[in-house]
């Protein structure tokens, strides 16, 4: 059996966001990175149904992007990935999703995955996409955003998280693909005997012009902080004086207090 | 222009967010059309042409069938726009029709500006505008970025039939963890976010909550560790509130909280950090220290 | 009369041979009683602990014979310590009487056991042979009777306390005997130099002589195999610990305080990390087993224990030990619990206060390591995220790297990063750093160093987490990653003299930081800054107000780096006026922070701050001084949640002398 993992590495949120020279993305001076949060579900997911199924399954690990991101496929491979493909791709950021997707079902095509596994979305971008995206290009089934995950003989039995709190029972069968929300699992922390192993497990670098056929479907314009909302009144200064003024302030604008 | 608004529906309901696709339209300044996989029985207030399947028969949640309805009504009504909500049935299906199209999607819009659709992104602390390539694009919007709308009257209603069964089979539905508390119906919420530091500073939280004739409500940080129970998230996995005031203790503001708890009428954060994001829809930002600040106050709104 | 006595009298020169025979058998069955238990010790890894002889003798002789440990705690200490020198002077007046009869008398024909010597010597072996008597009652006492919290009493007790005393009274009643039937008739004036035996003759004078042989002859035979007895019992119950506890002074380490093994993250041969198993651990850490004598010392220091946690380092020893003898191949760390590891604050109060040279500390980290390097795990979750959060921002918070430094936003001092010269690098840690709170004692330090007019350093953005808290929690990996990236960048900058105002920092930079190549001298500014003031280039203000205070020692401070007079002193010509706390200097209570603790919350038990804050307040100063971050942080906590707000302030003494110094 064949499984696939793609991740991206983002960087951490914490980070302060200044926009490049072109304003359309951020400028990655002074940025922390870390693996997409939303794909460490997808890997230990996938590393999980690895162990289940032992000997003779292989799961890949696969991110785009330019050398820092091994840093984040060495982390997967530690986590229990077998190897590795590295999209070399330092202008990753300009691509929209059709072709980070088409980018990704190219490589995956004739490969036949049994089971893709994908974040939900990426924290940097956030559109979601990129996972339905593959699976539509391979024309195999895809459900979303899961918080359950089941394999058996061919048939996988996925829990979708739904808006309040309902969960949404889907049953399909593979080859396909699932993108995963946060809480699905509990990701592991590698251990250091499987760093170690990682270090040896092969990482196969593809120039990203031998996958990307597509053109771009949509354009970033500008990537700017958002204009601050007005009215928003912001109090700082001693607590006790902080309480009076809120205080004084509730009883103005709201009828709560009196 | 024209829009084709995909309405949404689920256990039998219309969802009250479809309304929201309207209040997107009118910004946009278009013609609309309506889809819905849904029933004769929930048919939202609105006089133009809706394209109606049966949720019966086509389901729920079956994205292949769905997404083949849509591009039916598509090549009907030949939309510039096919806008979704950004929900997890909007998220589920609109890539699946832009890939079909090979159209561009623009995700969880917030905004229309000149030259494109503003989303936000990096946690909502940073926005893009972003440019379909193409004349056509599909969209999702934001739950609670666009204003409701109830265009009233009947809809013309254009039946659409589908039999084939898909790659999917939908199960069915798990309830929600039971709640002791309706977060939807409390006039005032106070929330308790990771800011807190810890397990032991909720009680600090709740006193606030029990003083002000409140709701503890709790980010989903706070929920996932364990601190308070998942009743209380707010947030598009918790519940959606709109209460008269809500306090956001040492929440930072996630876009799955901000989401949930935007359309309250008064908001006060307080947080330590005065560029959190939570600050840009609060109406009052008070930069203190969370567990300094609340006992003060919970002891002058007690007195 | 001269002074003297017949040795052998009534039993005869007959009984030499057999006598030998039986004592060398009662020798020969300890030594293969010990014989037996190297197997177990050897199950253990290698570790050399035999380098440095001659040094290791001298310890040896000189703690033991000194016995300045056990004197370190009064209570059953000194009973412990005049029963050793009373026992041990019995000891070794037997022998001269053995050397006498059977050497010096056949052989060279001289008797030293007469006259003036002979009364002096039974005078001294009398006294001697009382005092173990009553101290071996207090200790009687003290276990039966008083039973302090947390002595267990266990089979050995009976069995070795019992044996003891009756050596000492079957001694007395033989030794009265004897004179019943000789001394008090033929040389009364001599009894008097044998008060013991004196007392013991009063019952027995009114027998008849053959009455007194016969009573003489069955209490020297009984007196003989009880001793034999002693013998035989060393190597199976806590007798033994006369050999083992001598021997681990012996053994003790010749490292630094709080020397870590550092693991060699290149060796790709190496599979396993840590102490899962018994064989995991080293030989010495089996052999601690066999030196504890379960005297409870560490326990009652220990600050998780006082709060209810389950960890007690006597109870993991013995847990060891158990293992090692009964079950070798069991799982070491199901048997002493991940609870307990997880709980200890590496507070080291424990290894500090043990008379038996037993090393706690090393071994929770070793099956700490195993936790975190071979399982992934972690206290809670919350340290996860805090380790995750330090991996890919070098801080615990999770807070962008790039605002490091923006505390000394303002300030008069130099970012290494411009090339300037430094006198000194100031290296400021996580929460000087980013904790509001904690800056005050960052610019604090500022203030004085400009005062004194030192240029300072600060690695701003570049600096990371020490990675203290990293490995304590046993994970070596991350620790080595986040030091080599600060030496790497020290080493560059060319570096003199690092200066830290926290205690984990310094004693990471210091002393672990060498084993990875850094070799630069780092100091705590506690000392930096009292060396300041000595060499006069720092000035208090002639007439500072005065102030009450108590002072709180940092176990990385005190215990581990013997800080602990310096502070206080700089405090005091600061105007400070001090009332200590009880446990104070080496016996100082943890404020809960250290061994990683900082990054987890407490959730078993009670609260080991507030317990520190109450004692705090006992004192009635109304200001608590410390000189560390972690401390800080814990205290303006448990004085908070304690109830002792407006009661107890917390302060730095960095801030204090901030505001006490001549511009």
């Amino acid at each position: 059996m064949k499984l696939l993992v793609c991740i991206k590495q983002v960087p951490d949120l914490e980070s302060r966001f200044k926009p490049n020279a072109e304003g359309v993305w951020y400028n990655e001076t002074d940025l922390a990175w870390r693996m997409n949060e939303y794909d460490e579900y997808a890997v230990e997911q996938a590393v999980q149904l690895r162990e289940k199924l032992g000997e003779g399954t292989e799961l890949t690990v696969l991110s785009i992007g330019s050398d820092r991101v091994v840093e984040a496929i060495k982390k997967a491979l530690a986590m229990g990935a077998d190897n590795a493909a590295h999209i070399q791709d330092p202008a990753a950021a300009s691509k929209d999703p059709w072709q980070i997707a088409s980018i990704i079902a190219t490589y995956a095509k004739d490969k036949a995955f049994d089971i893709i596994f994908t974040g939900m979305q990426s924290q940097d971008r956030g559109s979601a996409q990129v996972g339905v995206t593959v699976a539509e290009q391979l024309g195999i089934a895809c459900t979303t955003t899961i918080v359950g995950f089941e394999y058996d003989s061919g048939n996988i039995r996925a829990k979708r998280e739904l808006e309040g709190g309902i969960k949404g029972i889907v049953k399909m069968k593979t080859p396909a693909l699932v993108t995963c929300q946060m809480g699905l699992n509990v990701p592991r922390y590698p251990t250091l005997p499987n760093i170690m192993k990682a270090k040896k497990k092969e990482i196969a670098v593809i120039p990203v012009a031998d996958l990307l056929k597509e053109e771009a479907l949509a354009t970033t314009a500008s990537f700017h902080p958002p204009a601050k909302k007005g009215g928003g009144i912001v109090l700082e200064g001693d607590v006790g004086v902080l309480v009076d003024q809120l205080i004084a302030i509730l009883k103005d604008k709201t009828a709560v207090l009196r | 222009m024209k829009t084709l608004l995909i309405g949404e529906y689920r256990e039998g309901k219309l969802l009250d967010s479809t309304y929201e696709l309207f209040g997107f339209a009118s910004q946009m300044g278009s013609e609309t059309a309506m889809l819905m996989v849904g029933s004769e029985s929930q048919l939202p207030a609105y006089g133009g042409t809706l394209y109606l399947a049966d949720a019966a028969t086509c389901g729920e949640y079956n994205p292949d069938l769905h997404k083949k309805l849509i591009l039916d009504a598509v090549q009907k009504e030949n939309p510039d726009y096919i806008v979704f909500v950004h929900s997890s049935y909007g998220w589920d299906l609109a890539p699946r029709v832009a890939a079909s199209l090979k159209v561009a999607q623009v995700s969880e819009l917030i905004g229309v500006v000149p030259g494109g659709f503003e989303v936000g992104c990096c946690n909502a602390k940073m926005r893009r505008t972003v440019k379909p390539n193409g004349a056509r694009a599909v969209l999702t919007i934001q739950a609670g970025a666009f204003p409701v709308e109830q265009p009233g009257g009947t809809p013309q209603l254009q039946k659409l039939a589908a039999s084939e069964s898909g790659t999917l089979e939908f199960v069915g539905y798990e309830p929600a963890e039971k709640k002791d508390v309706d977060l939807g119906k409390a006039e005032i919420i106070v929330s308790a976010g990771r800011g807190i530091g810890k397990k032991d500073n909720v009680p600090v939280i709740a006193a606030l909550a029990k003083a002000l004739g409140g709701e503890l409500g709790a980010s989903r940080p706070v929920v996932d560790a364990g601190w308070v129970e998942h009743s209380h998230q707010v947030g598009t996995t918790g519940q959606t509130v709109s209460p008269k005031l809500y306090v956001a203790c040492g929440i930072s503001g996630a876009i799955q909280h901000l989401a949930g708890m935007k359309k309250s009428d008064f908001i006060v954060a307080i947080n330590k950090d005065k560029d959190a994001p939570i600050g840009e829809i609060a109406d009052v930002l008070v930069v203190a220290d969370v567990m300094q600040f609340v006992p003060a106050l919970t002891a002058k709104v007690a007195r | 009369m001269e002074a003297t006595r017949e040795i052998y009298w009534n039993i005869g020169h007959g009984v030499v041979i057999p006598m030998y025979i039986l004592a060398f058998a009662a020798f020969g069955v300890m030594a293969w009683g010990f014989w037996k238990r190297l197997p177990i010790w050897r199950q253990g890894k290698a570790l050399d602990r035999f380098d440095r002889y001659d040094e290791r003798v001298k310890r040896m002789i000189a703690e033991v014979f000194s016995q300045e440990k056990i004197f370190r705690v009064t209570d059953g200490g000194i009973f412990h310590a005049l029963f050793f020198w009373g026992f041990l002077t019995l000891f070794a007046g037997t022998m001269l009487v053995m050397f006498q009869a059977d050497f010096f008398t056949p052989l060279l024909h001289v008797n030293i056991l007469s006259g003036e010597f002979y009364k002096a010597f039974s005078l001294l072996l009398d006294l001697a042979g009382l005092v173990s008597l009553a101290m071996l009652a207090g200790l009687i006492i003290r276990r039966f009777i008083i039973m302090p919290k947390g002595l267990e009493i266990v089979r050995d007790d009976y069995i070795v306390l019992q044996l003891l005393l009756a050596i000492l009274i079957t001694g007395f009643f033989l030794e009265g005997a004897r004179m019943a039937a000789t001394e008090l008739r033929q040389n009364p004036g001599l009894a008097i130099f044998s008060p013991g035996g004196l007392l013991a003759a009063q019952p027995m004078k009114f027998m008849s002589q053959e009455g007194l042989l016969v009573t003489h002859k069955i209490l020297w035979w009984l007196h003989f195999a009880l001793v034999l007895g002693f013998f035989y019992a060393i190597p199976y119950t806590k007798l033994r610990h006369i050999l083992t506890t001598s021997v681990n002074a012996f053994l003790a380490p010749f490292e630094p305080k709080g020397f870590i093994t550092t693991i060699n993250l290149e060796d790709e041969s190496v599979e396993q990390f840590g102490a899962a198993a018994i064989t995991d651990l080293t030989w010495k850490d089996i052999f601690d087993a066999d030196a504890c004598t379960s005297c409870k010392r560490c326990q009652d220091r220990c600050p998780a224990y006082a709060t209810d946690k389950p960890l007690s380092p006597m109870k993991i020893v013995k847990q060891i030990g158990e293992l090692a003898e009964g079950n070798p191949s069991g799982n070491l760390i199901e048997t002493v619990s991940q609870d307990a590891l997880w709980s200890c604050t590496t507070c080291r109060a424990c290894q500090d206060v043990c008379p038996a040279n037993i090393e706690h500390v090393n071994k929770i980290l070793e099956m700490r390591r195993n936790l975190t390097l071979m399982e992934g795990a972690f206290p809670g979750d919350e340290v996860r995220t805090a380790v995750s959060n330090i991996e890919v921002n070098g801080n615990p918070f999770g807070l962008t790297y790039a605002a490091r430094g923006e505390w000394a936003d303002g300030l008069d001092l130099i970012s290494m990063e411009s090339g300037e010269e430094v006198e000194i690098l100031y290296f400021v840690g996580c929460y000087a750093s980013f904790d509001k709170r904690n800056q005050q004692i960052a610019k604090s330090f500022v203030t004085i160093c400009n005062a004194a007019g030192i240029k300072v350093g600060i690695l701003g953005k570049e600096e990371k987490c020490c990675g203290e808290p990293l490995r304590k929690l046993g994970n070596e990996y991350l620790y080595q990653m986040m030091a080599q990236e600060n030496i790497e960048l020290i080493k560059g900058y060319g570096v003199k003299r690092i200066v830290t105002t926290c205690p984990h920092c310094f004693n990471t930079l210091a002393r672990d930081y060498k084993d990875l190549g850094l070799d630069v001298p780092v100091e705590h500014y506690s000392t930096y800054v009292s060396r300041l003031i000595t060499d006069e280039r720092l000035k208090i203000k002639p007439n500072a107000e005065t102030f009450n205070f108590t002072y709180h020692d940092s176990c990385y401070l005190g215990r581990y780096m013997d800080i602990i007079e310096q502070p206080r002193s700089i405090l005091k010509a600061a105007g400070g006026q001090i009332t200590e706390m009880d446990k104070s200097g080496y016996d100082s209570f943890c404020c809960s922070a250290g061994g990683g603790r900082i990054l987890a919350e407490e959730k078993l038990g009670s609260k080991i701050s507030e317990a520190r804050v109450k004692m705090a307040q006992e004192t009635g100063a109304p200001l608590l001084v410390s000189n560390c971050p972690f401390c800080l942080t814990m205290f303006e906590d448990g004085i908070k949640t304690g109830g002792a707000e407006g009661e107890l302030q917390v302060r730095d003494l960095a801030e204090i002398l901030a505001e006490r110094i001549t511009a």
